[in-house]
């Protein structure tokens, strides 16, 4: 429950129990003080939330062109912008639930292509998805449940820094001899391995371009194969074969965003097929790591708004989807689009190069400057506003707590006042 | 003061209130069905509906419209959108169809079937949140959703402790507080979670390893719990051994396991199976039909198969792991759940030459055609595990017109016509029946007493059919559909799409209970019980949607 504090006649607002929108772990258990505008963690921060929560000032003025402007001025700009585009792209997309629903009600209006600015890594998770399919768990499955995890190729120092603390060396376990008895192992760059106190992980290091090899290798090892890998590597691997043999819940994590783009869909399916080796035995599942900025609320929403994942287009008279046509950077490389509306409020993610009339819909990091640009300003989920948002392991959504009073609009309610101007 | 609607002249099939066909004057106000009034000028507008038949909005039991394993489905699926995409202008918003629709098509595709209530069977807590939010953008329907318990580690930890049966039936309460609602459900009791600990089946007197608890404790326990708190809708059981030959022996054992407490047994086409025959696979539908003709605390839904594409989506991780060898197209999604539940995803495809599903689809009519009363059995097709719910019409068809039913079994798979007694029933479905299992059976058994019938006190869901000899085209496409007195479809065809309401029970229950959750969850899981909980302005905010509280026999 919110508290009153009076120090120094600073009046505080403290909360706990809030949720924290800058990573896709979303951590619940943030205790936080505001005081006037300014709020900070005072208690389970980790690194990048003490930044960012210090970073997010409230949203200034709009612009236009890169110039003060009204609201009404920079609705009634965007409405000209969106009104006559032929092509319009919704991208960005990094907002919560009520946000996403509204971007998809405009874009269906507008017959726009809807993207996410990380997009184009978690589209190689769905294609895995959608051509084999997966065996995942979550996070509680992993504190609890797993004896082997292993890091494949994921960096968990800064993005999702408190999965170490959560899930692989908690103080009590369901499963207390699973615990006692837990191995991880971080297969990966050297720079990859976790540093966090406390987490005693075994290192597996290949480079990242490595990483095929060394995977398929440990695929070989368990089937007692031939496997082609140097006297090293097989060395190295040796330990993780033999774990995950006796293993009685074993956990692959990985981070799609992280893996080499070249090689994302790859590891991810190969990854998958080890852990459905493992099950016709044992037990196994994968955790992916990703969705940062909105990106899991993005697709999750996206997909019972339409039935599809992203991308896709409304241009048509039907639904069309294709997430390899419609990524942002190609689209945007190849003159497809004529317009672009930018949606970011969480950290300061400002729209790829691009020359077209672009509408930004942000918080204060995410502002826009340029001629041709507008910028709406909108608070930051969490922070400025209540909401909602989609957990990285797909399963579990958390609640937004607002803890500051800025008067900053939601972007769901600034795409409902733009999708008034076009009434 | 708005104007009434009167609907005149139609056949009116209200079994709730034992019409049978009688030609009756419904009237129409904005707060639901009103007395004919005295003043005929209050009658704003009249229908004509001479050789119509007019019914309640129909109310699905069972159907698998919202939440994880459903957008899981969807996500995995984009070739079976591509088969029925709805284009733009014929509903207010774009979206698929088929077996794993997007919710706003669902919402319509309900309505314009002459659906206007839905209830969602498989809620996760750990996933309610966003159970709501895909059931919020479902419109026009009324919708509600069962929570599961039975695999998640803290009943199982209470009751391998024997906790007192209080603690757990305030445990039960506030599970359905927190995730907001209608009734609880298991699935392979005690199954999901044993899976995690790399039990592959589990017997109904077999202890799962880790808790050392049998599905028939942990049914007991559920069963009970529920009973005591007054909850209109009894257990929902998802039963043990689902789609395993022989398994009617496990669905007779756990009728009798329940020791008369009320249960519903649901889909139980997939438990009703016998291990007799060449291919040891046979009908075991008389066998459980007889048992729950004599059973009047258990009532059943079928879920019926229908042939063709689907997708079967179930919180059973267990068997839909043994099913996945069965994927077509070849993939599946797997999941082990927050220590909460699990869910496994396996698209299938029904074949009428293939022994197997042709006799499915033969237990399935076997089971309604050998049930002796309606009000205690449900139409489903466990959508879309047995078939879409776009097919209730073609179902209906089935049900009510022998000679249809016997062309169709000339057709399947000649061993399997063969294996089953179906063409020697000739039991056909009447109206006023197809009335009970399709409205006012389920409503009843909900305990919705504004929903599935015609009376005062009705909130104005009305279906008006043509009366057409051929029933498939008949309930395929209503001639009017009115929600809560607004006309939403007419001739098949939607011209409104308003909001439906939530709707939740709240049992009374002891707070103290929330001492062990928190510190259950403080020490083990990854998330504070107070944000799991699902607040009501999340449900009905911002104009969004509205809750209907049912409160329970115990706080009545």
């Amino acid at each position: 429950m919110p508290k009153q504090n009076t120090v120094n006649s600073v009046p505080e607002l403290l909360r706990d129990a809030v949720t924290c929108p800058f990573c896709s772990l979303l951590c619940d258990d943030l205790e936080t003080v505001t005081r006037g505008t300014q709020v900070s963690v005072s208690h389970n921060a980790c690194p990048k939330a003490r930044k960012a929560f210090a970073a997010a000032t409230p949203a200034g003025s709009p612009l236009v062109d890169g110039k003060p402007a009204t609201l009404e001025q920079a609705l009634s700009a965007a409405k000209r912008i969106l009104k006559y585009a032929r092509q319009p792209l919704f991208s960005g997309l990094a907002t919560d639930v009520d946000g996403v629903r509204a971007s998809l009600a405009l874009a269906e209006r507008c017959g726009a292509i809807v993207d996410h600015l990380h997009g184009a890594s978690m589209a190689q998770g769905i294609r895995v998805l959608q051509s084999r399919g997966h065996t995942m768990t979550t996070l509680a499955e992993v504190r609890n449940r797993a004896d082997v995890v292993v890091l494949l190729g994921a960096d968990i120092n800064e993005d999702f820094h408190r999965f170490a603390e959560i899930c692989l060396t908690p103080a009590e376990s369901l499963s207390p001899e699973r615990l006692a008895a837990r191995q991880i192992f971080h297969l990966g760059p050297r720079a990859q391995r976790p540093r966090q106190a406390g987490l005693n992980c075994q290192p597996i290091v290949c480079t990242a371009d490595e990483l095929p090899n060394f995977l398929g290798g440990l695929r070989a090892l368990l089937r007692g194969r031939q496997h082609g890998l140097t006297g090293r590597s097989a060395k190295a691997l040796a330990p993780l074969a033999h774990a995950l043999k006796s293993a009685a819940y074993a956990v692959f994590v990985w981070a799609p965003g992280q893996l080499p783009p070249a090689h994302a869909e790859h590891l991810i399916g190969s990854a998958g097929e080890l852990i459905a080796e493992l099950n016709q035995h044992t037990r196994a599942a994968g955790l992916a790591l990703g969705g940062n900025e909105g990106g899991q609320t993005a697709l999750a929403t996206a997909a019972w708004t339409t039935g599809y994942p992203l991308q896709f287009s409304y241009a048509g008279e039907t639904l069309d989807y294709d997430p390899l046509r419609y990524q942002t950077a190609r689209l945007l490389a190849e003159d497809a689009v004529d317009v672009l509306l930018w949606i970011s409020t969480f950290s300061a993610q400002v729209p790829p190069a691009n020359t077209l009339p672009c509408i930004v819909i942000g918080n204060a990091a995410s502002a826009l400057t340029r001629p041709g640009s507008v910028y709406l300003p909108v608070g930051t989920p969490g922070i400025d506003h209540t909401g909602q948002l989609m957990r990285t392991d797909s399963v579990v959504s958390l609640p937004l707590q607002q803890l500051r009073d800025t008067g900053a609009v939601s972007t769901a309610q600034m795409l409902a006042a733009l999708a008034a101007t076009l009434d | 003061m708005p104007k009434l609607i009167a609907l005149h002249g139609g056949r009116v099939y209200d079994p709730t209130n034992g019409v049978d066909g009688e030609i009756r004057t419904i009237y129409l106000g904005p707060d639901g069905i009103v007395p004919a009034p005295l003043d005929q000028g209050e009658i704003g507008e009249t229908h004509d509906l001479q050789g119509c038949v007019v019914m309640a909005g129909g109310v699905d039991i069972h159907t698998h419209i919202g939440g994880g394993k459903v957008n899981l489905a969807r996500m995995l699926l984009p070739e079976d959108h591509q088969r029925d995409l709805v284009a733009r202008g014929v509903h207010p918003r774009m979206g698929c169809g088929h077996a794993a629709p997007s919710t706003f098509t669902v919402g319509y595709r309900y309505a314009e079937m002459g659906y206007t209530a839905c209830f969602e069977p498989a809620m996760l807590l750990s996933n309610a949140r966003q159970a709501h939010l895909e059931m919020g953008d479902t419109p026009i329907v009324d919708k509600g959703a069962y929570v599961l318990l039975g695999n998640d580690d803290l009943l199982l930890r209470m009751l391998s402790t024997d906790a007192d049966p209080a603690a757990v039936r305030d445990y039960i309460a506030w599970t359905l507080d927190a995730a907001q609602a209608m009734a609880i459900k298991v699935v392979n009791p005690g199954g999901i979670n044993a899976f995690k600990f790399n039990q592959r089946k589990l017997d109904l007197d077999e202890p799962n390893t880790a808790y050392g608890l049998s599905p028939r404790q942990i049914l007991l326990a559920l069963a009970e719990g529920i009973h005591g708190l007054g909850l209109p809708h009894p257990l929902h059981i998802h039963g043990s051994n689902l789609g395993v030959p022989g398994n009617v022996e496990t669905t007779l054992a756990t009728i009798a396991a329940l020791e008369g407490l009320p249960a519903h047994l649901t889909h139980i086409q997939f438990h009703a199976y016998g291990a007799e025959g060449d291919r040891k696979f046979s009908s075991g539908a008389a066998r459980i039909a007889e048992a729950v003709n004599r059973n009047p605390n258990i009532s059943m839904d079928i879920g019926q198969v229908l042939f063709g594409q689907t997708v079967t989506e179930s919180g059973d991780s267990m068997r839909q792991y043994a099913g996945s060898a069965f994927a077509s197209p070849k993939k599946t999604v797997l999941m082990d759940i927050e220590c909460d539940a699990g869910c496994g995803v396996v698209p299938f495809r029904y074949r009428d030459k293939n022994f197997v599903n042709a006799l499915q689809w033969a237990i399935g009519l076997e089971l309604f055609l050998q049930a002796d009363d309606p009000w205690r059995v449900f139409l489903t097709t466990d959508h879309p595990n047995g078939a879409p719910f776009t097919s209730y019409p073609h179902l209906i068809r089935l049900l009510m017109d022998r000679s249809f039913r016997n062309d169709m079994l000339a057709t399947i798979n000649p061993d399997a016509a063969a294996a089953s007694i179906l063409g020697s029933l000739t039991r056909e479905y009447s109206l006023y029946e197809i009335a009970i299992l399709t409205r006012a059976g389920p409503a009843r058994s909900l305990g919705l007493s504004m929903l599935g019938h015609l009376g005062l006190g009705a909130r104005g869901d009305v279906t008006v059919y043509e009366d057409h000899p051929d029933r498939e085209r008949m309930f395929q496409r209503p001639r009017f559909v009115f929600k809560a007195g607004e006309l939403i479809v007419r001739d098949g065809k939607l011209v409104a799409a308003p909001t439906g309401a939530t709707h939740v029970v709240k049992p009374d229950y002891d707070r103290g209970i929330e001492a062990h959750i928190n510190d259950y969850y403080r020490r083990f899981m990854t998330v504070r019980p107070q944000n799991l909980r699902v607040a009501a302005g999340e449900i009905d905010g911002e104009g969004r949607g509205r809750l209907i509280v049912h409160h329970t026999r115990r706080d009545a």
